[in-house]
């Protein structure tokens, strides 16, 4: 329980540190966001506006004020408005999160299912022609990246053998059939790095483990190799797998950029590309602070879950 | 070594066309010609031109050019300075390693991508400030590798040795410290490089890298992704170019981490030859639980066969102890573990038999092995730590041996468990059930892997130096749970050790082992009285007595690759003749066996 609460004391320091980290380098850096928002091809905004726009962002006040409004308006859950159209930042966030995350795990969801399976039959039958083949697969789809493999499935599956439309989103509650259509390509660009990753590690794990002392004890019970494989081989490596498959999610967070634009799935990352080109300060810093927070927060879950399923760092 | 040159030439390859881009004599990459959009193949233009009428091959060369440029740059001061970082932090500790080691923790808070974009919404796009997000995005990987090898190397004996001269710390840095961490820090560089090439190129492919109309690989996939119905093509080409390089980049990093790093040496496959027909040898001793004769057992290396196990033979009976004895390297665990048929991949039994309840467990099926296993032979290990599975409760791990052969119930396989872990004097076994392995003390380990063995009543216990990691005082206490087990069931015991106090305590007879022979056999009162074999000899005046220090063998056990023609103890023996060239056989003598021709003429005392 200590331990667990000092993991939890840790993670906000890191959230606090980024949040400090984020604000001030939006407000160190040269350039003055009223202007810039204001200016547009070239031309000098007028400086009765840009006073305006500053008194009403708040601009004009010193920077520790600044910052301390910021700081406590986090607690509140108050990120603050768009720039671009006062849109509440939180809202926007909680609209489209759950498209992001919903990407993410269906990824996952294909890591677990094709990678566990395939690395554990990989490792028994290691140098065997499936091993061979299934490693170098993995080897070419991590080569790969991530909005090449988008963009060929778009061009194949969409344009040549027109099956499905090349993007775009429906709500599973308006048409379930269509929404899992439209899902199915971004979550395999999204899944195919995930299953090599996880391919290779388990893949090692249980290599690992099948040459372990507690392994030769199962044997030695005479338990059937079923069982062998199952309780003490595949169950002792799945803790370095998930913990890789956990760090890769959470690279993911952010990496869904990258899908999301060429299947324009309307995730999180639409409103954060679109703040970026138009400079929309208070958006970006929101985005950029929920996700980086959820990271934090699936690292320390993360942490959580491997003392479940490794008894031994329990008592560490 | 070889895994190196494919990609590794690709990787050149690659680096050499775009450092020679200027001298290719290519059409400007940049300049439009929309009279020729998406022209095809023409003179001059092997792949054609692409939306603008700009040359696709050219493009590509260029390209190359600037994801590398960015890669590299990045990289290397990714590198130069995240080196610098670990080697402060880890040398001087302290403050120093909080600002150089923790500030990382913070930076490793950001998703890679999200911190790009964040950046570049502060800086606005461009090579520059890609070089600079990238290089932000591979310091932590330098930090932590130099910090994780200083701290290794700052305990080595000769960096100490070196501190100790009163060398000046940079020196210590430059001259000890950085030669040693130079694997691990390319390996992280080449990783850097190749992870570089792939975040460029999807930050220009959403156009916030690479500013048009510069020429980069992720810019040309986002152009022929608006044109890809008219010219697939050319979507094609860039893909296939950065897919390549990224892909030899892999590998060339999977070869350099492999080549860093030694421990990964491919096994030989297993070779599966016929074995000798049974029936060849003598029949089994009609009272003996466990008859071996004449087992051998053959590793095939990569320098050759070896026969670590060489004509052993030993037997038995029920209620009866036999040690089996001899140095690290006598081949003692290698025959237990034939008996059991848990020898690894690369042994495999070539000649002999090992005969139990009337089958010879050396030709057994495994199917078949696999029901005795557990049930009619059981074994124990040395070391009780790993030999538990550290994620399951001990309970469980002894109801499983249980119900691998008992068709009980979940509950009645408990409440059994719980019974055999009291049977092993485990005080509190309801609540010892619920523990894992790790919470338990060594000698309380050993009892349950005990209570594991002796779960389905077994007719042969083999037990591999049970005691050998276990304290002085414990190791008693587990000889006399073992002795008293064996009185109570009258199961069988053979005892490996090579512990000679341990035999006399708890053995009815002893075989010594040397160098994958049987030496001397026979009870231990013969055997300890009057030893035959002048290693059984030098055994037990190595035993120390009272408080005289150990007298010790001197040399040691012959490695299997290199074994003496005749007598195999003979370079040791202080009675070598010239007669113990000759191979030696081993003869029966008076109910005894010893194998050594100069027994009868030499006066061996205990």
């Amino acid at each position: 329980m200590i331990w667990a609460a000092q993991r939890l004391a840790v993670s906000l320091l890191l959230v606090w540190c980024v949040a400090s980290i984020v604000f001030l380098a939006i407000h160190l850096v040269p350039g003055d966001p009223a202007e810039l928002l204001l200016s547009s091809g070239g031309v000098a905004p007028d400086p009765a506006a840009v006073a305006e726009l500053r008194e009403r962002l708040g601009l004009d006040r010193p920077l520790l004020d600044q910052y301390v409004a910021f700081l406590a308006g986090l607690p509140r859950g108050d990120l603050g408005a768009s720039l671009v159209d006062d849109y509440p930042v939180l809202d926007e966030i909680l609209l489209r999160l759950p498209r992001t995350l919903e990407l993410i795990g269906a990824g996952a969801l294909l890591a677990v299912l094709i990678g566990i399976p395939a690395g554990t039959r990989a490792a028994l039958h290691r140098g065997g022609a499936f091993d061979r083949f299934a490693s170098a697969l993995a080897a070419l789809l991590l080569a790969v990246p991530v909005f090449v493999v988008g963009t060929l499935l778009v061009l194949v599956f969409a344009q040549m053998l027109r099956w499905m439309p090349a993007g775009g989103y429906v709500p599973l509650a308006q048409d379930p059939g269509r929404h899992l259509l439209l899902l199915s390509l971004p979550a395999l660009a999204i899944g195919k790095g995930l299953v090599a990753v996880v391919f290779r590690m388990t893949r090692t794990a249980v290599l690992d483990m099948l040459a372990r002392d507690h392994v030769r004890t199962a044997r030695a019970k005479g338990l059937p190799p079923g069982r062998i494989l199952r309780r003490h081989v595949v169950r002792n490596a799945l803790t370095p797998v998930l913990t890789v498959l956990a760090l890769q999610m959470g690279s993911l967070l952010g990496g869904t950029v990258l899908v999301e634009y060429v299947f324009n799935w309307p995730g999180l990352s639409t409103p954060l590309l679109r703040a970026v080109e138009a400079r929309d300060y208070p958006m970006v810093v929101g985005i950029v602070l929920v996700i980086s927070a959820l990271f934090v927060l699936l690292n320390l879950v993360m942490d959580l879950i491997y003392a479940l399923l490794d008894p031994r760092v329990r008592r560490a | 070594m070889r895994r190196l040159w494919l990609p590794g030439g690709l990787v050149l390859l690659v680096v050499l066309v775009a450092l020679a881009a200027p001298l290719l004599g290519l059409p400007d990459p940049i300049r439009q010609d929309v009279a020729r959009r998406l022209a095809g193949p023409m003179p001059g233009s092997p792949l054609g031109r692409d939306e603008f009428g700009r040359d696709v091959l050219s493009r590509l060369v260029w390209g190359a050019r600037a994801s590398l440029t960015v890669a590299f740059a990045s990289a290397a001061i990714a590198c130069v300075v995240g080196t610098l970082l670990g080697l402060l932090g880890g040398w001087f500790r302290g403050l120093g390693e909080f600002f150089a080691v923790r500030s990382m923790d913070v930076l490793l808070c950001f998703p890679p991508v999200l911190l790009a974009l964040l950046v570049v919404t502060l800086l606005g796009p461009g090579s520059g400030t890609l070089i600079l997000v990238l290089a932000a995005l591979y310091l932590p990987g330098f930090v932590r590798v130099t910090w994780a090898e200083v701290l290794s190397a700052r305990s080595h004996d000769y960096v100490e040795a070196v501190r100790a001269l009163g060398a000046p710390t940079h020196r210590i840095l430059l001259r000890t410290v950085l030669p040693n961490i130079a694997g691990p820090v390319l390996v992280q560089l080449s990783l850097a490089v190749a992870s570089a090439v792939v975040l460029e190129s999807g930050l220009s492919f959403l156009g916030l890298g690479v500013v048009p109309p510069e020429p980069s690989w992720g810019l040309m996939i986002r152009g022929a992704r608006g044109t890809m119905a008219q010219a697939p093509l050319l979507l094609l080409w860039p893909c296939l170019a950065l897919s390549l390089t990224i892909l030899a980049m892999n590998l060339l990093c999977d070869a350099l981490r492999d080549a860093a790093d030694p421990r990964t040496a491919p096994a030989a496959p297993p070779r599966w030859v016929d074995r000798l027909l049974p029936g060849l040898l003598p029949p089994p001793r009609a009272d003996a639980v466990l008859s071996m004769q004449g087992l051998t057992i053959e590793i095939v290396t990569p320098r050759g066969t070896i026969r670590p196990v060489e004509d052993v033979s030993l037997s038995v009976r029920a209620g009866e102890t036999l040690a089996v004895v001899g140095e690290s390297g006598s081949g003692k665990s290698l025959t237990a573990l034939a008996a059991m048929g848990l020898l690894p991949p690369a042994a495999r039994p070539v000649a002999g038999a090992a005969w139990f309840q009337g089958r010879d467990l050396l030709r057994l099926e495994e199917a078949e092995h696999r029901r005795l296993r557990g049930s009619a032979i059981a074994m124990v290990f040395q070391d009780p730590m790993s030999s538990l599975n550290p994620v399951h409760r001990i309970g469980d791990q002894v109801a499983e041996a249980i119900r691998a052969h008992q068709p009980l119930s979940a509950r009645a396989a408990r409440a059994r468990a719980v019974d055999l872990l009291r049977r092993t004097g485990i005080a509190d076994p309801d609540r010892r059930a619920r523990a894992f392995p790790h919470e338990l003390s060594g000698g309380m380990r050993q009892r349950v892997m005990i209570a594991m063995a002796i779960a389905n009543r077994p007719a042969l216990l083999i037990a591999d130096e049970p005691t050998t990691a276990l304290d002085v005082t414990v190791q008693a206490q587990i000889l006399d749970l073992l002795a008293g087990l064996q009185r109570e069931t009258g199961m069988a015991l053979v005892f490996i050790t090579h512990n000679l106090g341990v035999v006399a305590e708890i053995a009815d007879r002893v075989t010594v082992l040397y160098a994958g022979q049987v030496v001397e056999e026979g009870t231990v009162a013969e055997v300890f009285g009057a030893p035959l074999h002048p290693y059984t000899a030098a055994l037990l005046a190595a035993v120390p007595e009272g408080d005289g220090m150990a007298a010790g063998i001197p040399g040691t056990v012959p490695p299997p690759q290199d074994l003496p023609p005749g007598c195999r103890f003979a370079p040791r023996c202080p009675h070598a003749a010239p007669a113990c060239d000759a191979p030696q056989l081993l003869a029966e003598r008076a109910g005894r066996a010893v194998r050594c021709t100069r027994a009868d003429e030499l006066a061996l005392a205990a």
